[in-house]
């Protein structure tokens, strides 16, 4: 009885592991019904998942700007600056607000450049489980959203839309390992392969050794056949530092990516690109030198006192 | 009548699955966040016989891999969640001194958390996937281990008197 009992559970086990291989075989030949399957699931959980984000978001920004105090002192006293400013604010208010900085900032960018875009509310944050790194938007294949079409915002690059549902997309992200964008150096033009790493810094291999790197370099991406997935110009990041080893056949560098990933809330896809390339015109802007007064002083002298 | 039970569990696990994709996710936290819905499903695998253990685990991977930000081929989930619940079952089955120690209970969904995330990760690549940084692979395992030990106390009570009430007479008979 007992021997019938495990070859039951051998039985059993078994077929869950075959039934599994199956879907993977199924999934891997590209069969329709996997992904339509995917899609009907996204399509229920979406309504729950724009419920959540309106009442959890600034629960969960509360959550995000706690794991990034004690980063640097500037930006505590800079928190703090804000946290008095916005402390007699509604919480729904402030949230709305930040949502609307970050919507600007994005248009004017997108502006800048000339592309036509459609603005979209993140509503998850991605996997938790998995290792790769993306968001889901509110906006779909009914506001003109497309798989592989650029996703920006206000600071720069954010990812590229993965898969796009009827009201909703999944963009992944830059910082995701396997993220790959084509970037040109501003100024010099040197053309490379940026990578994504899981972390908020991504590494630029340049195609060839004309140039030096330096520290500051600003990357942007270099742009798709068609415009898709990305168009050209976008902002991605800053050079931090350059991998010189003696011998190597190409320079690598650590880019220091332009978006804040952890308190997106706002973003924008690249629905239409501009006619002409914007080139360097979406560099951003230095911090402008801070004038030094400057006091000239004559001095002439007097006569000698005659004795 | 086991089959009726085994119905009857889904909704539940709907209801986490759903928590974890819309409330849960709206959480950037240390580590990258915590999958409630993986340490709930090895607790609950942790809790049952073998059999039961690759049923929940088949169940949950099938949710897991429906997940819109799994990038993974569907099944690739499912196949490690089989194995997953199978395993933690069979850890303790027969063993009450295991099974009614609530530490030994913690020990090993802090354990089995990481480990599954770590054969999804191996799976993957040799699927083709991609892996990003060594040390932000580190972290997030490690910071997974470590949310399971603050959570699965937290949940405990709840999961060990649903499970008891729907599977209690079952292992009895």
């Amino acid at each position: 009885m007992r021997n019938g009992g495990d070859n039951r559970g051998r039985l059993l086990l078994i077929s869950l592991i075959v039934t599994s291989l199956f879907l993977i075989t199924l999934d891997l030949r590209g069969v329709s019904v996997i992904s339509g399957l995917r899609s009907g699931s996204q399509s229920a959980i979406s309504p729950f998942q724009s419920f959540a984000a309106t009442i959890f978001r600034p629960v969960g920004n509360f959550f995000t700007d706690v794991t990034h105090l004690g980063r640097t002192r500037s930006e505590i006293e800079s928190l703090k600056e804000a946290n008095e400013k916005l402390r007699n604010s509604l919480i729904t208010r402030q949230n709305a607000d930040a949502e609307l900085k970050q919507l600007k900032s994005v248009l004017d960018l997108a502006g800048t450049a000339q592309y036509k875009v459609v603005s979209a509310r993140v509503i998850s944050l991605g996997s938790t489980s998995s290792f790769t790194q993306t968001i889901s938007i509110d906006a779909g294949v009914n506001m003109g959203v497309r798989q592989n079409m650029t996703v920006i915002s206000g600071l720069g690059l954010v990812g590229v839309v993965k898969i796009s549902y009827p009201n909703h997309a999944l963009v992944q992200l830059t910082t995701d390992p396997a993220f790959r964008v084509g970037a040109r150096v501003a100024g010099s033009q040197q053309i490379g392969i940026l990578s994504g790493q899981g972390t908020n810094k991504a590494v630029l291999q340049l195609l060839d050794n004309q140039t030096a790197l330096k520290v500051g370099d600003v990357i942007l991406a270099r742009g798709s056949q068609n415009n898709r997935p990305f168009v050209p110009g976008v902002p991605i990041g800053a050079v931090t530092s350059v991998d010189n080893a003696a011998g190597a056949i190409t320079q690598t560098a650590d880019v220091k990516l332009y978006p804040n990933f952890s308190t997106l809330s706002v973003v924008a896809v690249v629905v239409g690109a501009p006619k002409t390339d914007p080139r360097d015109a979406l560099v951003p802007k230095g911090p402008a030198p801070t004038p030094v007064p400057t006091v000239t002083i004559y001095a002439i002298p007097s006569e000698s006192p005659t004795p | 009548m086991f089959a009726r039970k085994l119905l009857a569990t889904f909704p539940i696990f709907l209801f986490m699955f759903v928590l974890q994709e819309a409330v849960i996710s709206q959480f950037k936290i240390f580590g990258g966040g915590i999958s409630l819905f993986l340490i709930f499903t090895l607790l609950w695998a942790a809790l049952g016989s073998p059999e039961l253990g690759a049923v929940t685990g088949f169940g949950a991977g099938l949710l897991m891999d429906l997940s819109q930000t799994t990038s993974s081929p569907m099944g690739q989930w499912t196949l490690i969640m089989i194995l997953a619940g199978f395993a933690i079952s069979y850890l303790g089955y027969g063993d009450d001194n295991f099974r009614g120690n609530p530490i030994s209970l913690v020990v090993i969904v802090a354990v089995a958390v990481p480990l599954t995330r770590l054969v999804y990760l191996v799976i993957g690549l040799m699927l083709g996937g991609e892996m990003g940084s060594v040390l932000q692979t580190f972290l997030s395992l490690l910071s997974s281990a470590l949310w399971s030990i603050a959570i699965v106390p937290l949940l405990m009570p709840v999961v060990t008197r649903v499970h008891g009430a729907l599977f209690e007479e079952q292992s009895r008979g």
